[in-house]
């Protein structure tokens, strides 16, 4: 176990240290920041000064070991766009208001696919079945940009319920997390209820029907405990995805997490924080999904020597 | 004896919607006929199709409401755009650019992607396991992000969006082909092929391949409408098709800061995205019940 | 496998965990009258290091941090603001600025005095300075200080322009050197102190910045409102959509969505001077002898093709689209009535020279040599958070052109790429569209047409000797002939595409401000929140 885990430990860093090789040169090709920074003006002595005070006037690859060098200590520089602060630090501030966001959403988004997946497994072949693939698959079909404008419209501005951006209570996360939860529905119900079918159809469910329990008690004990492995896989990617997806998202309704921080910044070229957010996302994305094999490996042991 | 009481069953048990529904659920032809209507028809027969030029307007003629609201004339039957542009052409030359956009991207990343798992799954060991970490690091890459910084790194373009979404695609073809090709070698016609003599191209060509195409057939299916769906992100973000194509992303972009007045230059792409991702997604899960329930967990 | 479901359960409860642990409810005040005034802004380069900032992202200083001088809201003229007096030497190389007793910085700072006009305009020094007349600011060779009260500019070259930059359309902004002495650069930029009558409260950075009044403002001024909230957000839907839901009462919207807040009751306030211009601009125009980056085969290099661009152009309906027809015309690129050199004699010619004529437009091309469909070229456009019009503008020119057999291609890229393209002079091949605030004649000439500065938007012999005369000279009646020999050459010559100039327009809710009077000319674009009289 621990060699596995070790290994794949080592590899989850060579992953993020590539992630940062190519966040690093891509970057730099997007342009120069001080055509951003300076003022129309600014005359070349203007340039070559400012271009010394960041550091870009040496090579890309000392750039690049001064960097790399910082970060390990946690060190992403200082922002060019919003001054006085490090590029870290406004990610760790805003880190949490995504986080959030995509909590929230992963919520509505199970609690709605769990039952809707059962129900759709038990009632298969109905209309209820159709009915419930069509509303899930439905989700996957909107550009999540325009429900989110459509419902900022309807539920904000012309009914008044909730607020129309930005972050403060309960009530400002509603349409925001709708918006970027609504994609994963159908995910997650396809794989509660294919998980739940298998289950259903097993031998030692057809047992428990036999022995006499009822069939809510049949579904809910023995099925669904079974059929919840499958989601913990999932349970990963769709973190990943729902923290990337929240760009478009906190676009749309000035939700300040790192989504709209990174489109700001690609904006301003301020490197320091997209290479931050970029990194920091990887990260995040590449750690959980370290868990997960390593939780997998835990539970089912032939995993360890694949 | 027990009487069989005649009560009236409700609608949704109703043979006749039951059928019905049972038929959609069965044959993708309701899909497919409106998947026909909103992409390929239009696609392929756009020039002939569209009543006027997607990228000539008239300045005096802009923001026109569709033909069944006040202000609207039969003229122009979606209404107009911000510069007079007719919505219903944009649309048709739009269903255009989007197939070719996906179709595009999906041949050239599920080629590549196939290409590389066959190599991967088939010849094992290291070539494996570099494979491998290269199709986790590209998963684990925030892809719109990417995006973002790409396209301000060499400006939007046709060339710039399918590259984008070539590198985002690729991978999962890659792990799906590999995951089959590992199953597949194992089988005895592989291994007779091998004895006989085969080269392992022609094994991984003649032999795997046609076995691996059910899947992958559904995989791009159902990833045309993804597809589309993150181009039109892309461009909303300003990081897609360059203007004045009338891709539909651009088109809800174009919209967005009208949408309480005038709705329908948002309105009508949003429906025509959705109403074809859902037909394709339809379509694939029928195709994926159908070829190969062990897709089941795509 | 009751462990997968334990891990599934542990999973849902960090989503709730997630969800429910963070920042706690800040509710709206519902009041019955308004103590908060809440402006949703499009955002601007936030950060409390104002010698980084760019003159229009002023705005968040203009509440509470003020400036030698203040630009009159009715008439645009410099008036006394923290300097009451102000003269300048024979030679216009030295100014003197004679400062007001009694002003006391926020926060218990002390009192304004000549030390804090040298702090100020050293933190303009800084390595780092980026902001728009950092440039100007290094051409001081010294501030020195006569007494508590009175300081002197001395300047290398004669300089006319001292007033415009140290007012409140300038950027020098006066802060307490007593602040930076006791806390350093991280206390000021946590709390930074100043003098207007606002003080600084806080932000929270990409969400909101919020001051509140004082009591004891040394000139009495008591703003209505007890609270100013800067709203930020980015897309002009949130923005119409906050004005709308009353979440704010004043917001800075594009032309297109102002009739929508009108429909609804909103009122527009309109700065009383345009303050912006939009113009068309045609790359390649470098047209000093033997310059390398000449290409005699970009087309506009000849004026039959310059003229027939701009005459191609209906400019009336242009306005009327896309700018809702809130603008004037620009006669020629950067000169309002308020620049030196101004001409009334332009409006009657432009006409003539200008007008919508696609018909002589056509000939004009076919006599350069180029028939219909033979002259191809892109347009750059580009948006900025509170300027969204460019890629509409690109797209209507595309469509103007197409009517006189020009061919078209619109490429949208970011400022930075566009900018970049012209301070190497690689931007032959296209013409642009950009929006500009205004400055001094002498000041936009140096950055525009003066080749020895970064920008290259037309560039010839003529222009720059007389620039060069321009700076050397300080009799008022010659500085005007002057500026208006090099603005009648650009006229004459359809150096670029002018269009209009815009006023600065926002969108307020009449049942919270009755009557907002600001010229627009001072940095920041909205200004004078001081001066806001509520609805009655």
């Amino acid at each position: 176990m621990q060699r596995f885990i070790a290994k794949r430990a080592l590899q989850s860093l060579l992953a993020i240290w590539v992630m940062s090789l190519i966040v690093f040169t891509l970057v730099r090709v997007t342009g120069n920041p001080l055509d951003v920074m300076l003022p129309l003006e600014a005359g070349p002595e203007d340039y070559e000064r400012v271009r010394k005070h960041w550091g870009l006037d040496k090579p890309v690859y000392v750039q690049y070991a001064i960097f790399l060098g910082k970060a390990v200590q946690g060190d992403f520089g200082n922002s060019w766009k919003w001054h006085g602060h490090s590029a870290m630090s406004l990610v760790w501030e805003r880190l949490p208001a995504t986080l959030q966001l995509a909590g929230f959403a992963l919520l509505i988004s199970v609690v709605i696919a769990l039952p809707v997946g059962v129900l759709s497994a038990v009632m298969k072949g109905t209309v209820w079945d159709s009915v419930a693939k069509v509303i899930a698959l439905l989700g996957q079909s909107l550009p999540a940009f325009w429900l989110g404008i459509v419902l900022m419209w309807i539920f904000a501005v012309n009914l008044g319920w909730f607020p129309t951006s930005g972050k403060g209570g309960f009530q400002y996360m509603i349409l925001p997390a709708i918006t970027l939860g609504w994609f994963q529905v159908a995910a997650i119900m396809r794989l509660v209820r294919s998980s739940m079918l298998d289950v259903l159809d097993s031998e030692f469910v057809k047992l428990s029907r036999i022995k006499g329990l009822s069939e809510w008690k049949v579904i809910w004990k023995h099925c669904l405990r079974n059929a919840a492995i499958a989601p913990l896989t999932f349970f990963a990617i769709i973190a990943g995805v729902l923290m990337t997806g929240s760009v478009v998202t906190e676009s749309v309704f000035s939700w300040p997490g790192t989504g709209l921080l990174v489109v700001d910044a690609v904006r301003a070229r301020d490197f320091q924080v997209v290479q931050a957010v970029v990194i920091v996302f990887a990260g995040i994305f590449i750690l959980t999904n370290l868990l997960v094999d390593i939780l997998y490996a835990y539970l089912d042991p032939r995993i360890r020597y694949q | 004896m027990a009487t069989v009481t005649a009560r009236a069953l409700p609608w949704y048990a109703a043979p006749r919607v039951a059928h019905a529904l049972r038929q959609v659920k069965r044959y993708p032809v309701v899909s497919l006929s409106i998947l026909m209507l909103f992409l390929v028809i239009p696609a392929v027969f756009a020039p002939y199709v569209a009543p006027y030029d997607p990228l000539k307007g008239s300045l005096a003629k802009r923001l026109r409401a569709p033909a069944w609201q006040q202000g609207g004339s039969i003229e122009h039957p979606l209404g107009t755009d911000k510069l007079g542009r007719d919505i219903l052409s944009r649309m048709i030359h739009g269903a255009r650019v989007s197939l070719m956009v996906s179709l595009v991207a999906i041949f050239v990343g599920g080629t590549l992607g196939t290409a590389l798992g066959l190599t991967s799954g088939y010849f094992g060991g290291r070539v494996d396991s570099v494979l491998m970490r290269l199709v986790d690091i590209s998963l684990s890459l925030p892809t719109i992000l990417l995006a973002l910084v790409l396209v301000a790194a060499v400006g939007p373009s046709f060339g710039t969006v399918i590259t984008v979404l070539v590198v985002l695609l690729w991978a999962r073809y890659a792990r799906l082909v590999r995951g089959e090709t590992l199953t597949i070698k194992e089988r005895d016609f592989i291994a007779r092929a091998r004895v006989a003599g085969a080269s392992h191209v022609r094994i991984m060509t003649r032999y795997i391949f046609p076995n691996v195409v059910n899947s992958l057939l559904v995989l791009a299916t159902l990833q045309v409408g993804y597809v589309i769906l993150l181009e039109s992100a892309l461009s909303f973000l300003g990081a897609g098709l360059p203007r004045p194509m009338p891709a539909w992303g651009l088109m809800i972009a174009d919209g967005r800061e009208l949408i309480v007045t005038a709705w329908w230059v948002s309105m009508f792409p949003g429906l025509a995205i959705m109403l074809t991702v859902l037909s394709l997604n339809l379509l694939g899960d029928w195709l994926r019940d159908h070829l190969d329930p062990k897709l089941r967990q795509l | 496998m009751r462990r997968s479901l334990i891990f599934v359960v542990l999973g849902l409860l960090l989503a709730l965990a997630m969800t429910l642990g963070t920042a706690p409810s800040r509710g709206l005040a519902q009041d019955a009258k308004v103590q908060k005034l809440v402006f949703a802004s499009a955002g601007f380069d936030e950060g409390n290091r104002f010698w980084v900032i760019p003159r229009p992202d002023h705005l968040q200083y203009d509440p509470f941090l003020e400036t030698l001088l203040d630009v009159d809201p009715k008439t645009g003229e410099y008036a006394p603001r923290l300097a009451e007096k102000w003269s300048n030497s024979p030679d216009f190389k030295q100014w003197t600025f004679m400062l007001r007793k009694g002003v006391q910085f926020h926060n218990g700072f002390g009192p304004f005095t000549a030390k804090d006009v040298v702090h100020s305009h050293s933190l303009m020094l800084r390595p780092e300075a980026t902001a728009t007349l950092t440039g100007f600011w290094r051409q001081v060779e010294k501030v020195e200080v006569v007494n508590d009260y009175q300081v002197v500019f001395h300047f290398k070259r004669p300089t006319t322009v001292m007033p415009y930059a140290a007012s409140r359309a300038g950027d020098l902004r006066i802060v307490s050197k007593a602040q930076w002495d006791k806390e350093g650069q991280e206390g000021f930029e946590k709390r930074p102190a100043g003098t207007g009558s606002y003080r600084y409260v806080g932000r929270q950075p990409g969400l909101s910045i919020s001051f509140e009044r004082i009591d004891n403002h040394w000139k009495g001024e008591k703003p209505a409102f007890k609270e100013l909230v800067f709203r930020l957000a980015r897309e002009e839907s949130t923005r119409l959509a906050l004005l709308l839901s009353g979440e704010a009462h004043v917001a800075d919207l594009p032309r297109e969505l102002q009739k929508d807040a009108l429909k609804k009751g909103m009122k527009i306030f309109s700065s009383s001077f345009p303050v912006d211009w939009m113009t068309v601009y045609l790359g390649g125009q470098y047209y000093l002898p033997n310059d390398p980056a000449f290409k005699p085969d970009v087309a506009w290099t000849k004026k039959p093709v310059r003229q027939a661009l701009n005459m191609a152009i209906n400019r009336k309906e242009l306005l009327n689209t896309v700018f809702a027809g809130k603008g004037t015309m620009t006669y020629v690129t950067g000169w309002s009535d308020k620049s030196e050199g101004y001409s009334v004699e332009w409006q009657s010619r432009f006409d003539r020279m200008y007008g919508y004529n696609p018909a002589k437009a056509k000939a004009l091309l076919k006599e350069a040599g180029y028939a219909p469909g033979q002259l191809k070229f892109k347009i750059l456009a580009f948006t900025e958070p509170g300027e969204s019009e460019g890629p509409q503008v690109a797209e209507a020119l595309g469509i103007y052109y197409k009517d006189i057999g020009v061919e078209t291609e619109i490429e949208v890229l970011d400022w930075a790429k566009v900018r970049e393209m012209f301070r190497k002079k690689v931007i032959q091949c296209c013409i642009w569209p950009n929006i500009i605030s205004w400055r001094p004649a002498e000041e936009w000439i140096r950055t525009s047409y003066y080749s020895k500065s970064p920008n290259h938007h037309y560039e010839n012999e003529f222009i720059d000797k007389q620039y060069e005369l321009l700076t050397k000279t300080v009799n008022p009646a010659e500085r005007q002939r002057i500026a208006r020999a090099i603005a009648d050459h650009l006229f004459e010559e359809f150096a670029d595409i002018p269009l209009f100039w815009f006023a600065n327009e926002v969108v307020a809710d009449p049942k919270v401000i009755g009557e907002w009077v600001y010229p627009g000319l001072a940095a920041g674009r909205s200004t004078h929140f001081n001066l806001i009289k509520p609805a009655k």
